[in-house]
């Protein structure tokens, strides 16, 4: 991550933590909330592209977007959470 | 873009049907090029259709300005008033109202009416210069019409002929950037005069009586009974009863009613409008599904929708014709309301899957016309000889029933070759043409059975002895047994479920006579599903057109297969083969679909279920809930424990609003609710008769409930209410209005989410007077401890160990609640001094009054009403955001003030009148706010404390206003018989923080009144105008002489309506705020029907005259506080609004329906008095109800001034 500097909008600093935040939970999972279609994505993330993140997509609102690798850029997420050793566990979804 | 229509309204005899039914009298606008044609075609055709007799139907584009050339030829003044359209009232509002110039016109004389289409949508018009509701009248004779108003720039082609037109109810609607569509217009219209091949009104050859009135669409109706007697007198089907085959094109052909035509996929839309003068019809498409507002995604959605007249919407289905599935073949439209469907009014969606050049016939022979395909679609492939497309494939045998669909009956036929070349690749039972379900959907299995067993309703022994139920196989012994109490079907299961149905037949051939109806064979059924996905050929449960009749003879089994795509809420299914017959049972249920990951556990032992009217829900995403469901009833066939039959019908098979009520096969009339003491005061209470037998459903006090709303029998319009709590009117929308109330007629299906905030008895109420008094009623009992039989929702805390004991009944007068008022009040604190007293009203200046009203008012004016220098005006009292408001009520109701001391009104009635002395309490209840059911719900309900007031006893209320959620209904809720009726209502009007309320004349602040200003620092100042919409009042007219309305105010009536003939909940006078000017008093005077809204002939009316300038912001509080079922539509003259004044997404109109008890609404005029643009006048008000509201006096007019007059100060801007 680049150091805060005066120069560069806020927004930009918070686009770079964002991304690389997910850079550092390659493999792990992922919950997100998108405020478009279809708003919500649980699955492991893959990747991280410039400022999308690669995933594969576990669960969505819709099941035939499932089991699909997804491209989400970060500016269209409006809540995250991944799961990590500590924190508590993203529920295991199952019909 | 300027266009121009010259119309003509002519005299025109309209033949119905193929049977020869057919108005005489009859009368249409037409366009003046096709004027001579259609004479001659009627001259030509005396008892067949002819397809140019149907409703005016001209389009064209938003933006527009529209020249229309109105000439008339009828015998009488009459007009074209156009809704939603901007226009210079005084030239163009096609009616004579207060001071403005008239519009409506002579015989043989012409008018320019100029009209600015403000916004794409459904523009409907009608005749205001004969609003008599009778037979003599224009608009149940047919002067009624629609402008279809498109997006800029849009054509319009014939779907035949792929050529223009100028008018017509199907056009396929083009536009440079947008998809072209199909548009169909399907116009309801209810109680025209018919006429039979003889001369005479038809006769219903089942029971030799005269046939229900007519109700159809576009001027058609295909009757049941006329197609019965063809199978009665052998022609065609031998063997077959009537019900079941009655839409089915095998034995018939296809019917005269709408058939709208496209190709699978085809985007389209239906314009939808009430032309019909009384009734409120629900709109049931059978495979499809729509937003409420076609432009709001967030909006709810829809696939039976409730119409009130003179109101209408766009129907866009999702996904196209044949909806996600691609499904193609016939899909039923039709009233869902079953008198009204078996009158007739009913046509289809025929969805083609080949194309259709001309070349084609039907398996009778008659030919397929040709349908263009839309220009910008890829073609359907042609059909071929192995492949002849829908339905040449079907192996029917025509003059019979329709066949039995392949694989899906149990021991049933396979697939035949043509068929085989039509079906998909895999077909299974219940989707051979069509898959609904994607791949590796979980499949769930239901085992359904259809028996019939008595059903009692309550503890006084009141029972339904052919009740008829869905019921799962796994219950049917106990159920038979006894061990379970029957309530209707629930299944649950989450989104992304392919449904598996094996749906068993097991009731007997025969549905037995009594005093009800007559012997009729029910020897088939089925199961029809609404939302779902499913191949409508061979699944719908039904037998349509030129479909099979995918339903089984007793004993049989059939195999269907559903997808439910996403969270649909309650899906509702019922029997679509006699229906009629036997709904009214019992023959109904619903599959709750709820969040995917959601398991469902029962609420007391915390098992897990799939089944039933009360569950848990637990999804690891979103917050646990309960889930509740209610099913509301009418035509419920009861009798008492003696056998007695309870409202029984003028003679067995009548349609004359037969039976009772019912919710979930129960009922608590309030007739048994009387304690020794009999005071009507404590007939919700707990303590003196124990809990209802209704449903009283279980929650912790913050639990997340959601109540699954459903109307499952069999005509009628109820109003849902739910006292002290609330919810989004749209679900999904954050931005809409917060709602406790909610109007359903069959086969609609509502989902109110909702939290509970504090614990206590919360009452549920079909609010509606007769609905109320005989038995729709329940609690939503929310608990602050522990108890027993109620498992806790997972994600919420333990609940406390029980520290007190539940309440018990007692059988004597609950304890007083506790007074709210100890609490300390943060932020402002506003009091309410109100007063409940007996008084004279004079509704009119002609001498029509109520001598035993009953009303609230402060104390500061009782004084002044009694002495008769303020005259009566329902009360309304203001808050705003943030307010404590304490109302302290007092009653000064004396015992002998009360006409009937037994309860037993003469007029107007109810079902099943009984003793009911008037109680000596009152109360007040207001809707939306939030309190604590405990101490200041205004009733008495469930182990809540008495909140009621004797003869000079007080009580306070403490409401809290949270939110600016504008109207609100107040009403007493001590004696819903003796008070509620005459008077006893009101509204709560919650404002903006920091508004002030000043005396529209005098500046001066206003502490009530129906017309104020609101002024506030952060808005413009705003006039209000509140109006209050009430029916079921008993009048006398100047010479003391009980006045029946409507039958007293009906406009050349023949003489010898008998008022016994009417519906009991069309009984009794209406109108607006203590208010009505009836129109047959001013009739009397001056015998000119076009002249009687007039104020240069009769001065202004007595109903409310609302004065602002044009432009002046002004937002209406409607609301209906009181008291019967019959739906109204509100409508204002020239002027639109949002239909959610919280929401900018929502649609534009300029009416209001289902106006019944508990229905309110905040109307904010777009571009304010005078509309955007500008124009000034007298706008009338009124309902849309021609049959019988207007007439009755249910209207009044908003004055809109150019120049600035003395008495009104303009507002501060």
């Amino acid at each position: 991550m680049t150091q805060p500097n005066e120069c560069q909008p806020i927004n930009i600093i918070r686009e770079e933590g964002i991304s690389t935040h997910f850079s550092q939970n390659i493999n792990k999972k992922v919950l997100i909330l998108t405020e478009a279609f279809p708003f919500m994505f649980i699955g492991e993330i893959i990747s991280v592209v410039d400022d999308f993140v690669e995933m594969k997509v576990q669960n969505t609102s819709i099941p035939a977007l499932e089991g699909k690798t997804w491209f989400v850029h970060i500016d269209s997420i409006e809540v995250f959470y991944i799961e990590t050793e500590t924190g508590i566990k993203i529920p295991e979804l199952k019909e | 873009m300027k266009r121009h229509y010259h119309v003509v309204a002519i005299p025109i005899r309209i033949v119905l049907n193929t049977f020869g039914d057919h108005n005489p009298n009859g009368m249409m606008y037409v366009l003046k090029e096709n004027e001579e044609k259609v004479k001659r075609l009627v001259k030509k055709n005396p008892f067949m259709p002819v397809d140019l007799v149907q409703p005016l139907f001209i389009r064209a584009n938003e933006g527009d300005v529209v020249e229309i050339l109105f000439e008339n030829k009828l015998p009488f003044h009459a007009g074209m008033h156009f809704q939603e359209a901007e226009y210079d009232v005084c030239q163009s509002d096609g009616a004579n109202v207060g001071y403005n110039k008239e519009t409506t016109v002579a015989p043989c004389e012409k008018i320019l009416y100029k009209l600015h289409l403000m916004k794409e949508g459904n523009y409907y018009f009608s005749d205001l210069g004969n609003v008599s509701s009778d037979q003599n009248g224009s608009n149940s004779n047919g002067l009624v019409g629609g402008l279809c108003v498109q997006s800029r720039f849009s054509w319009w082609t014939d779907p035949e002929t792929g050529k223009p037109i100028n008018s017509g109810q199907y056009a396929d609607v083009h536009h440079p950037l947008l998809p072209s569509f199909r548009e169909y217009v399907w116009m309801f219209t209810d109680e025209m005069e018919v006429d039979d091949l003889t001369g005479n009104r038809p006769i219903n050859h089942f029971s030799n009586q005269e046939e229900e009135s007519f109700h159809g669409a576009n001027y058609r109706y295909e009757p049941e009974n006329r197609r019965e007697q063809l199978v009665a007198e052998g022609v065609v089907c031998p063997n077959c009863e009537g019900e079941e085959v009655h839409h089915d094109s095998w034995v018939f052909g296809d019917p005269s009613t709408p058939i709208l035509r496209g190709y699978v996929g085809d985007p389209a839309k239906i314009r939808l409008f009430h032309g019909g003068v009384k009734e409120t019809h629900v709109f049931h498409y059978h495979v499809h599904q729509w937003f409420s507002d076609p432009s709001d995604l967030a909006s709810e959605i829809f696939d039976a929708q409730a119409i009130s007249p003179q109101s209408h919407y766009t129907i866009q289905p999702l996904y196209g014709l044949g909806s996600l599935q691609g499904s193609f073949g016939d899909a039923v439209i039709h009233c869902h309301l079953y008198p009204h469907f078996v009158a007739g009014m009913w046509g289809m969606n025929r969805v083609f899957n080949t194309l259709q050049d001309g070349s084609q016939c039907y398996p009778n022979g008659v030919p397929i016309k040709s349908l263009k395909p839309l220009p910008d679609r890829p073609a359907p492939p042609k059909p071929t000889k192995m492949k002849p497309g829908f339905p040449n494939f079907i192996p029917g045998k025509v003059g019979m029933k329709a066949p039995r669909p392949p694989m899906g009956i149990v021991g049933g036929r396979g697939l035949t070759e043509l068929e085989r070349n039509a079906a998909i690749t895999n077909p299974r039972p219940g989707a051979v043409f069509t898959d609904p379900c994607p791949e590796g959907a979980p499949v769930k299995e239901f085992n359904i059975s259809l028996i019939e067993i008595p059903l009692i309703y309550n503890r006084e022994g009141w029972h339904d002895l052919t009740g008829r139920i869905f019921v799962l196989d796994e219950d049917l012994e106990d159920i038979c047994l006894g061990k379970k109490a029957p309530e209707p079907l629930v299944i649950h299961e989450s989104s992304h479920t392919r449904y598996q149905i094996n749906f068993t037949n097991r009731l007997p051939h025969i549905l037995d006579g009594d005093a009800f109806q007559l012997v009729t064979r029910t020897y088939e059924a089925g199961m029809h599903i609404h939302f779902v996905k499913f191949d409508v050929l061979v699944n719908d449960g039904a037998n349509v057109g030129w479909n099979y009749d995918s339903s089984v003879l007793s004993g049989e089994t059939i195999q269907y297969s559903y997808y439910a795509d996403t969270e649909l809420k309650a899906w509702f299914f019922h029997d679509h083969l006699f229906p009629g017959a036997h709904q009214q049972h019992g023959v109904f249920g619903t599959g709750v679909v709820h969040p995917r990951f959601t398991k469902y556990l029962d609420s007391t032992t915390g098992e897990e279920v799939d089944q039933g009217t009360e569950v848990t829900c637990v999804n690891p995403l979103i917050p646990d809930y309960r889930d509740f469901v209610i099913f509301a009833q009418d035509f419920t066939h009861l009798v008492n424990k003696d056998g007695k039959p309870l409202a029984p019908p003028p003679f067995p098979g009548s349609p004359d609003d037969p039976g009772l009520f019912g919710v979930n096969y129960k009922n608590e009339p309030l007739q048994f609710r009387l304690g020794k003491d009999c005071d009507p005061a404590y007939s919700f209470s707990s303590y003196v008769k124990g809990d209802p037998i209704t449903p009283i459903f279980k929650a912790y006090e913050g639990d997340s409930i959601r109540i699954r709303l459903l109307q499952g029998a069999q005509e009628e319009s109820h109003s849902f209410n739910v006292h002290g709590l609330r919810w989004l009117h749209e679900r999904g929308d954050l931005n809409s209005r917060l709602e406790n109330q909610q109007h359903i007629g069959i086969s609609e299906s509502f989902t109110m989410e909702m939290n509970v905030p504090r614990s206590g008895d919360y009452l549920w109420t079909f609010e509606t007077e007769e609905d109320l008094w005989n038995g729709l009623w329940g609690l939503i009992r929310a608990f602050d401890e522990k108890v027993p039989e109620l498992i806790k929702l997972p994600d919420r805390p333990e609940p406390k160990e029980r520290s007190t004991p539940l309440p018990e009944c007692t059988g004597i007068r609950p304890p007083s609640a506790a007074d709210p008022t100890v609490e300390i009040v943060k932020g402002p604190l506003r009091k309410y001094d109100v007063v409940a007293f007996q008084t004279s009203i004079q509704y009119n200046s002609f001498g029509d009054h109520d001598p035993d009203a009953i009303i609230f008012a402060l104390r500061e004016d009782m004084e002044a009403i009694q002495n008769g220098e303020i005259e009566p005006v329902p009360l309304i009292l203001r808050g705003n955001v943030g307010d404590t408001v304490d109302v302290t009520l007092t009653s000064y109701l004396k015992p002998e003030l009360f006409p009937f001391k037994d309860g037993i009104y003469p007029y107007p009635i109810v079902k099943e009148q009984a003793f009911y002395p008037p109680s000596l309490r009152i109360s007040l209840h207001a809707q939306l706010l939030d309190y604590d059911v405990k101490t200041s719900a205004g009733e008495t309900v469930g182990f809540n404390g008495d909140q009621t007031v004797g003869p000079g006893e007080s009580r306070t209320y403490r409401w809290y206003v949270d939110s600016a959620v504008g109207v609100c209904g107040m009403w007493d809720m001590a004696d819903i018989r003796n008070h509620r009726s005459q008077g006893a209502f009101g509204a709560f009007i919650a404002e903006p923080r920091g508004t002030e309320y000043l005396d529209p004349y005098t500046l001066q602040p206003a502490s009530t009144g129906a017309s104020v200003i609101l002024r506030n620092p952060y808005l413009p100042d705003t006039r209000e105008f509140v109006i209050v919409m009430h029916d079921g009042v008993r009048l006398l007219d100047k010479n003391n002489q009980v006045i029946f309305d409507p039958v007293d105010g009906i406009l050349l009536a023949p003489p010898g309506i008998d008022e016994d003939l009417l519906d009991t909940y069309d009984q009794g006078s209406r109108g607006f705020n203590y208010r009505s000017e009836r129109l047959i008093n001013r009739y009397l005077e001056h015998a000119k029907i076009h002249d009687l809204f007039s104020s240069d002939v009769f001065g202004d009316p007595s109903t409310p005259i609302f004065e602002s300038y044009v432009g002046d912001p002004v937002t209406i509080r409607l609301v209906t506080p009181a008291e019967r079922r019959r739906s109204h539509t509100f409508h204002l003259h020239g002027h639109r609004w949002k239909s959610d004044s919280k929401n900018i997404h929502s649609r534009t109109e300029s009416n209001v329906g289902f106006n019944v008890a508990g229905a309110k609404r905040n109307l904010q005029l777009l571009g304010g008095a005078g509309a955007y643009n500008g124009f000034s006048g007298d706008f009338m008000y009124r309902s849309g109800n021609i049959r019988w509201d207007i007439e009755q006096g249910m209207w009044g007019i908003m004055r809109v001034f150019e120049e600035l007059k003395k008495h009104l100060p303009k507002l501060d801007q």
